[in-house]
C-alpha cells in the first residue's frame, strides 16, 4: 500500500512537472509572436503613431505605375540593389528567390526590389531581369524611377545605405539588407539578405506577421 | 621493393585487391601532381572570390541571368574565349545548353596571368570537367591573343 501511493505520487509529481513545462513553453512562445516595430514613435494621448515607409512613385519592370497605395494592406520584403552588381547583389537575388519560392502563392506577401542604379537599370532592363530570373511581375516589383527619390525613399524611409560612391568598384554603396514590412506601412524586421540563416528567420517572421491579420 | 610485395602477398586476396586498386587509381589520376594541387586550391579560393557571388559555389549559376559552369557546352568548346572573358569581360548574348544569356560580365583586370591559369584550373576540374592542370605559360599566350571585347 505504502509502495503504491509512492508510486502515484511519483506519477503526479511528474505530471505537474510536465504540465508546467508545457505552460512555460507557451508563455514564451506567446511573447515571440509579436514582431517589433522599427524606428521613432510619437505618442499622443491614447494613440502611438509609429514611423511608416513614406509615400513614392516610381514605375515597375511593366510600366505600371507603384505608389505607396500598391502596396497598402500587403505584407511586403523590400530591399535595394542593381543589376550589374557584382558584390553582394547576386547572393541577395539568391536569397530573395527563395524568398519568391515561399511565397509565390500567398496573395497577402509581396516582394519589391529597387534599383539604385536606374540609369542602368531602366524598365526595360528590369523587365528582361525578372523574366530571366523566371518570377511574375504582380509578386516581385522591381522598381525604377527617379535616383534621388530612390536614394531618398532608400535613406528616410527603409533607413537603408543606397549611395553612389566612385571608390567602390561597382560606383554604389548599398545595404543588403531585407526589410519587412506589415500592412500598414511599419517596418517589422531588418535582415541580411546575404545570409542563408537571416531569411530563414525572415521567413518564419512572415508568418508570425501573418497572424496580426 | 622485394618486402612490400611479399607483404602484398601475405594479405588476404580481397586486401590484396584494395590495396592494388588504390594504387592503381591514385597513379591513374593525373590530377595528382603537387603543382596541380597548388593551382586547385588557389583557384578554389579565387573562385569563391572573384565568380561565386554569381556563377554560385556549385557553379549552377542563377536561372536565365547569371550561367551554369558546372555543365557548359560553352566551356567545353571555347576554352580560350573563357580564358579571355575572366580578364576582359564579355558583353552578354551568349548561347550556353541551348539557352540564350545576356548579362553582361564585366572582366576582373586585377587577375594575374597566374591567377587566371588557377581559376581556370579549378574550374575546369570541378563539377563535370576534368580538363587537367592549365599551365600559366599556355594562359600567358592566350591572353594575349584576346580578341577585343565585343
Amino acid at each position: 500500500m505504502n509502495q503504491f501511493i509512492k508510486h502515484l505520487s511519483v506519477r503526479i509529481i511528474s505530471f505537474l512537472f510536465f504540465a508546467c513545462c508545457l505552460l512555460l513553453a507557451s508563455c514564451t512562445r506567446q511573447k515571440e509572436q509579436k514582431l517589433p516595430v522599427f524606428g521613432e514613435k510619437e505618442i499622443t494621448g491614447s494613440d502611438t503613431l509609429y514611423h511608416t515607409i513614406g509615400n513614392f512613385k516610381l514605375v515597375d519592370q511593366d510600366s505600371a505605375l507603384v505608389t505607396q497605395e500598391t502596396l497598402r494592406g500587403k505584407i511586403y520584403v523590400a530591399d535595394f540593389f542593381f543589376t550589374s552588381c557584382r558584390t553582394i547583389c547576386p547572393i541577395m537575388k539568391t536569397q530573395m528567390l527563395r524568398v519568391y519560392e515561399s511565397v509565390q502563392n500567398d496573395p497577402e506577401v509581396l516582394l519589391v526590389s529597387h534599383t539604385i542604379d536606374p540609369e542602368y537599370d531602366t524598365v526595360a532592363l528590369l523587365h528582361d531581369y525578372a523574366e530571366r530570373l523566371g518570377v511574375k511581375s504582380d509578386k516581385w516589383h522591381f522598381l525604377t524611377g527617379a535616383k534621388d527619390s530612390i536614394y531618398y525613399l532608400a535613406q528616410t524611409s527603409y533607413f537603408a545605405t543606397a549611395m553612389e560612391d566612385e571608390t567602390d568598384p561597382d560606383g554604389f554603396i548599398h545595404s543588403g539588407a531585407f526589410l519587412l514590412i506589415d500592412k500598414k506601412g511599419r517596418i517589422r524586421g531588418k535582415y541580411d539578405g546575404t545570409k542563408e540563416t537571416d531569411v530563414n528567420q525572415l521567413l518564419k517572421d512572415i508568418e508570425i506577421l501573418k497572424k496580426e491579420g | 621493393m622485394i618486402r612490400v610485395i611479399s607483404f602484398c602477398f601475405k594479405l588476404s586476396p580481397f586486401r590484396f585487391l584494395f590495396f592494388a586498386s588504390c594504387f592503381l587509381l591514385s597513379s591513374c589520376g593525373k590530377n595528382s601532381s603537387p603543382k596541380f594541387n597548388q593551382y586547385y586550391v588557389q583557384g578554389e579560393s579565387l573562385y569563391l572570390r572573384h565568380c561565386s557571388n554569381c556563377h554560385q559555389k556549385d557553379g549552377s549559376g542563377l536561372r536565365r541571368v547569371y550561367p551554369p559552369l558546372n555543365t557548359s557546352d560553352y566551356m567545353q568548346q571555347n576554352f580560350e574565349a573563357v580564358i579571355c572573358l575572366i580578364r576582359y569581360g564579355k558583353n552578354g548574348g551568349l548561347m550556353i545548353n541551348g539557352q540564350q544569356f545576356n548579362q553582361p560580365m564585366k572582366g576582373i583586370a586585377s587577375l594575374s596571368d597566374l591567377e587566371i591559369a588557377e581559376i581556370t584550373t579549378y574550374i575546369y576540374n570541378t563539377w563535370t570537367h576534368e580538363k587537367g592542370l592549365v599551365e600559366v605559360k599556355d594562359v600567358s599566350v592566350i591572353l594575349n591573343n584576346c580578341q577585343p571585347v565585343r
